[in-house]
């Protein structure tokens, strides 16, 4: 076994350990009327077996880290893939610091699906150690992306205390506008992330199944000296088309329940490298994800934050608020070194100048912006709890926009490979 | 609305004081009439110059720039219009455009209806416009407002505190605690602040009262940390200063020597080169692909000493410096940075090495070296003189098939010699020598000196030809450069003030966020114990440090229950 295949078989032990400790944090929070212990035993019992497993599956997440680094010659931090599993490990680490600050056993309950869901997101990825392209080959590389993602992952730490704060604090017997809309929103929340875990899904039951169906696109450029170049590509698709390339011939195309050509192509203007195959996936994502919320709503027969918001009533919504705001103020230093100064220091060195407008780089400046005004607002009265809450969610959402959806919706230097 | 600022402790407080400057009574109105409302800490209550009674129209702007709200406000108009920049491509990464008219057309091409407002909206340059400047320039000056209004009250709250507070002060504090006490009251007292100072905090005691305080520095976090963005936007908007910034491109073929514009050096590509991973270095799903591992120019600076600006003589050159320039690695040189920004794989002649000779006799005369690039006039070829007469660097026919070049880059370069040796007539012989190895040349030069012939210009006993054009797939007696490298030429005098501004932000956050300031107040009246403390974050790690210090002293609290938050909200 050679050490590359030693570093993927780690990476599956950590990834069942923190499914073995979410479970355990979830009987932590929702089984605590099953044992005819005390409450609180009950909860302190689970908690600290849920965060046991979480600290071995961290330490087998490390091993993967770096007997793949050894393996592969280069920090594993350079191509989706690797930059997610990474960022999977460094919120395990923001959580476990969190954690042993506030020794609040249930915040695991959220930190670790987030977790559990980021690494999952990177198997979908190619996962083979790829060369170093020249702009990347340079140690600031692995300065500057481990501290932004550290930064980003005690966001993410921020981003999961602020969620159960809302379903802690949300009350589904108001009946008026301000009420509902609140109802309405945690929901919402929920339900994307369910869509998440519904692309996740897809993804790997059709990967599972070996579905593939492939087109030719014809693509023209225009170089920058005027000539159109056409060229034509093979665009491959792991989910069966909905929606075709624009532009594009079917090459292979298995039939899957009744669907044996795309039901329409994707727009012209989304011409953009893979678009259709993006949009293809984003449908996908809604219709699993929705038909996995519907099943959970069956199950619950009640909205879902409405059937967590019973477990979380004994912890005070002010401790989570303090979790959520403490995380972020200890990732605010750390993402402004790494995913600004360290940043502008390596675009200098590579690129030739600290800052250039590339859509990533804007990227990191708005999540920037907007958690400092996150942090002014909260100097404010009235922007305290609830509020605050949002803002710590919606900036999560920022930094994930900046992380993923730069790359699959902008193309810029930063690209990697999409989905 | 008349205000006493006068408070009952005898202290004259400063119009717009919150809290007393001296024992902390609330002096608000407002703050007086619920008491049990948490009272607001903010610059300890001390009166700022944004909060004066009637404010002058200088005063006005004064109280804009110091506001946090409208901070915010600046901050996310700011936040939106970066995240607006992004949607398409800017402006400024298309470098191969310069006319307004050429961008609307591409924005029009390549994202239709919505390209159009996009770009008529000034949106593809917005990181240039007026208004994003300006949004920096209103964050800038709101930075220094906000600091100068604050940094002095606060300084003064911070340095002269007394140590018994009014009983109002300490009960409306985030975190308290009251209750009696038994026992030697003074002994107690020094027992609390002896605890406290094993957690590190400073402690002063004044009869029956104590104040504990510590990582005070903290508080001068934000500030410190403004002063950094203020210094780093300063020097951003000085990258405008002409003279501090200078930022082009250059391309160069093999071998190419040019100035740099707008300055007094040369730069030469000596030999361009490029790598390639073998698929043996390659992921599986790459394999096949060609994968760049590393695009190198190897380059030599050089200053121009005398005759520069002279355009009769050559400039003198001396070599500077020599670097083999790559991405992430560029060639540096007395703030000059070079780097390498990009390649095309262009094959362009530099010169041929053709050999005179006589077709009749079969003697090769000799052979000599013709540039591409400002080729010589003369040459001497063993007996004989060659005299460049006419050059066409890209030959091609006109509509009356006379000959002309379509560009001055040697595409296609056609020679025209007059030869004159021993045995030609005395104004010498005509020939037209293509360099290109090709057919299609070949062709043209042997129609062209057949008509010479027919003329009578030429004998058509002489030929310029390259011997042995390919030597083992290569050409040979040719020299052409495969590669032309784009270099970007920069300086940037503002750099070291970025860098320093970053450097002094990032002191600045470290301090306020990875240290809190604490205090904690304590005064004793009558046997009853009133305990306050407050900290601008992290209460949690307040409460436990007044926990651990009570139950040390034998007052067994957990820590939660000092929350006074949770009562006031
Ligand atoms: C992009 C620009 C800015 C950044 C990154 C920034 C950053 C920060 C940070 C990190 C803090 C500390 C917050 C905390 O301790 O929770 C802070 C505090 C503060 N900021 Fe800013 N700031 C910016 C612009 C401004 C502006 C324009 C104003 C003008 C009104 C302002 C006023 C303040 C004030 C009054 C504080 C509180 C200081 C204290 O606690 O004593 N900030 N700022």
């Amino acid at each position: 076994m050679n050490w590359l295949d030693f570093s993927s078989n780690s990476f599956i032990v950590a990834f069942y350990l923190y499914c073995a400790s979410f479970i355990s944090f979830a009987i932590a929070v929702a089984g605590k009327r099953w044992s005819n212990r005390k409450a609180e035993d009950h909860t302190s019992r689970w908690g600290k077996i849920g965060f046991g497993l979480a600290a071995i599956g961290w330490l087998a997440h490390l091993t993967f880290f770096f007997t793949r680094w050894y393996g592969g010659g280069h920090i594993p931090t350079s191509n989706m893939y690797e930059f997610m599993t990474f960022l999977g490990m460094a919120i395990m680490f923001a959580f476990i610091i969190v954690h042993l600050i506030y020794r609040n056993m249930l915040l695991g309950a959220f930190a670790l699906p987030l977790v559990i869901i980021i690494i999952a997101y990177a198997s979908v990825f190619p996962s083979e150690v790829q060369p170093l392209i020249p702009a990347l080959n340079n140690y600031w590389l692995k300065i500057h992306v481990t501290t932004a993602a550290t930064g980003e992952a005690f966001f993410a730490v921020g981003f999961a205390a602020a969620l159960m704060q809302l379903i802690r604090v949300v009350d589904f017997s108001r009946k008026d506008k301000v009420g509902k809309r609140a109802q309405f929103w945690t929901e919402f929340s929920l339900y994307v992330i369910i869509v998440l875990i519904g692309f996740l899904v897809a993804v790997f039951a059709f990967r599972g199944a070996g579905y593939e169906a492939t087109f030719s696109q014809e693509k023209v450029t225009i170089a920058d000296d005027g000539t159109a170049t056409s060229e034509v590509k093979e665009v491959k698709y792991g989910l069966p088309p909905i929606v075709a390339p624009y532009n594009s011939d079917i090459v292979e195309f298995q039939s899957f329940i009744g669907l044996d050509k795309p039901l329409f192509d994707a727009p012209s203007w989304m011409n953009g490298v893979n678009a259709g195959r993006k949009l293809n996936t984003i449908i996908w994502s809604v219709i699993s994800g929705s038909l996995l919320y519907g099943l959970l709503r069956l199950l619950a027969r009640k909205p879902l934050a409405a059937a967590i918001h019973p477990h979380l009533t004994d912890i005070d919504a002010e401790d989570l608020e303090e979790i959520s705001y403490r995380a972020i103020a200890i990732g605010f230093p750390v993402f402004t070194l790494g995913a600004l100064i360290f940043a502008m220091i390596w675009a200098q060195i590579a690129w030739s100048r600290f800052w250039g407008w590339d859509p990533k780089e804007v990227w990191a400046l708005v999540t920037f912006l907007f958690y400092s005004a996150y942090l002014h607002l909260r100097l404010s009265r009235g922007w305290q709890g609830t509020r605050s809450a949002w803002l710590a969610v919606i900036g999560f959402l920022v930094v994930m926009f900046t992380l993923v959806g730069v790359n699959l919706v902008i193309a810029g230097l930063h690209s990697y490979a999409g989905v | 609305m008349f205000q006493n600022t006068k408070c009952e402790c005898g202290h004259q407080n400063p119009v717009g004081t919150v809290l007393c400057e001296s024992c902390g009574k609330p002096l608000d109105e407002e703050l007086l009439t619920d008491e049990s409302a948490l009272l607001e800490m903010r610059y300890d209550g001390v009166a700022r110059r944004s909060q004066k009674a009637n404010p002058h129209p200088i005063d006005r702007i004064w109280n804009f720039f110091s506001s946090v709200k409208i901070a915010v406000y600046l901050i996310i108009i700011t936040l939106v219009g970066a995240a607006l920049g992004t949607i398409f491509q800017q402006e400024n990464t298309l470098i191969n455009m310069t006319e307004s008219s050429e961008f609307a057309a591409y924005y029009k091409e390549k994202y239709g209806t919505a390209g159009v407002i996009y770009h008529a909206l000034g949106l593809s340059r917005t990181y240039e416009s007026w208004w994003f400047i300006l949004l920096l320039v209103m964050i800038g000056t709101s930075l220094v407002v906000c600091s100068l209004d604050r940094v002095l009250p606060l300084y003064r709250a911070l340095s002269k505190q007394q140590i018994r507070k009014h009983l109002q002060f300490i009960n409306r504090q985030q975190v308290v605690y009251a209750g009696p006490l038994k026992g030697d009251q003074e002994a107690w007292i020094t027992e609390l602040g002896k605890q406290l100072k094993r957690k590190h905090y400073r402690v002063w005691q004044e009869d029956g009262a104590l104040l504990a305080e510590k990582n005070r520095f903290s508080r001068w976090g934000p500030y410190i940390n403004h002063i950094g963005l203020i210094i780093f936007l300063l020097a951003v908007l000085g990258r405008g200063i002409p003279a501090w910034h200078m930022d082009q491109y250059l391309s160069l073929y093999e071998g190419e020597t040019r100035q740099i514009p707008g300055t007094n050096y040369y730069i030469k590509n000596d030999k361009f080169t490029v790598d390639y991973y073998t698929d043996a270095e390659l992921a599986n799903n790459q394999k096949g692909t060609k994968v760049v591992k590393l695009y190198e120019t190897k380059a030599r600076l050089y200053a121009c000493t005398e005759s520069c600006d002279d355009p009769l003589n050559e400039p003198v050159l001396k070599e500077v410096v020599q670097h083999d320039i790559h991405v992430n690695s560029a060639l540096s040189y007395k703030g000059l940075q070079i780097y390498q920004n990009s390649f095309q794989q262009r094959v362009r002649f530099i010169s041929v090495h053709p050999t005179l000779t006589n077709k009749e006799t079969g003697v090769q005369i000799g052979d000599f070296d013709l540039l591409m690039d400002n080729p010589a006039e003369k040459y001497d070829v063993g007996q004989y003189k060659l005299a460049l007469i006419d050059y066409y660097p890209d030959f091609d026919l006109d509509e009356q098939k006379r000959p002309m070049t379509k560009t001055r880059e040697p595409n296609n370069p056609a020679f025209v010699f007059q030869i004159k040796g021993p045995d030609t007539p005395a104004d010498g012989e005509i020939y037209i020598y293509f360099a290109m190895p090709n057919e299609k040349s070949k062709v043209y030069e042997k129609l062209l000196n057949d008509s010479f012939k027919q003329r009578g210009d030429s004998s058509g006993r002489f030929a310029v030809s390259v011997e042995n054009p390919v030597v083992d797939g290569k050409m040979n007696n040719i020299k052409y450069s495969e590669y032309t490298t784009f270099l970007n030429i920069r300086v940037d005098k503002a750099m070291p003030y970025i860098w320093f501004g970053a450097a002094i932000s990032m002191i600045g956050l470290i301090m306020g966020f990875y240290w809190q300031h604490r205090r904690i107040w304590l005064r004793i009246d009558d046997g009853q114990l009133s305990l306050g403390g407050h900290t601008n974050k992290n209460s949690f790690g307040l409460r436990a440090d007044v926990a651990w210090a009570l139950g040390r002293t034998g007052i067994e609290v957990s820590p939660k229950s000092l929350d006074n938050r949770r009562n006031g909200r």
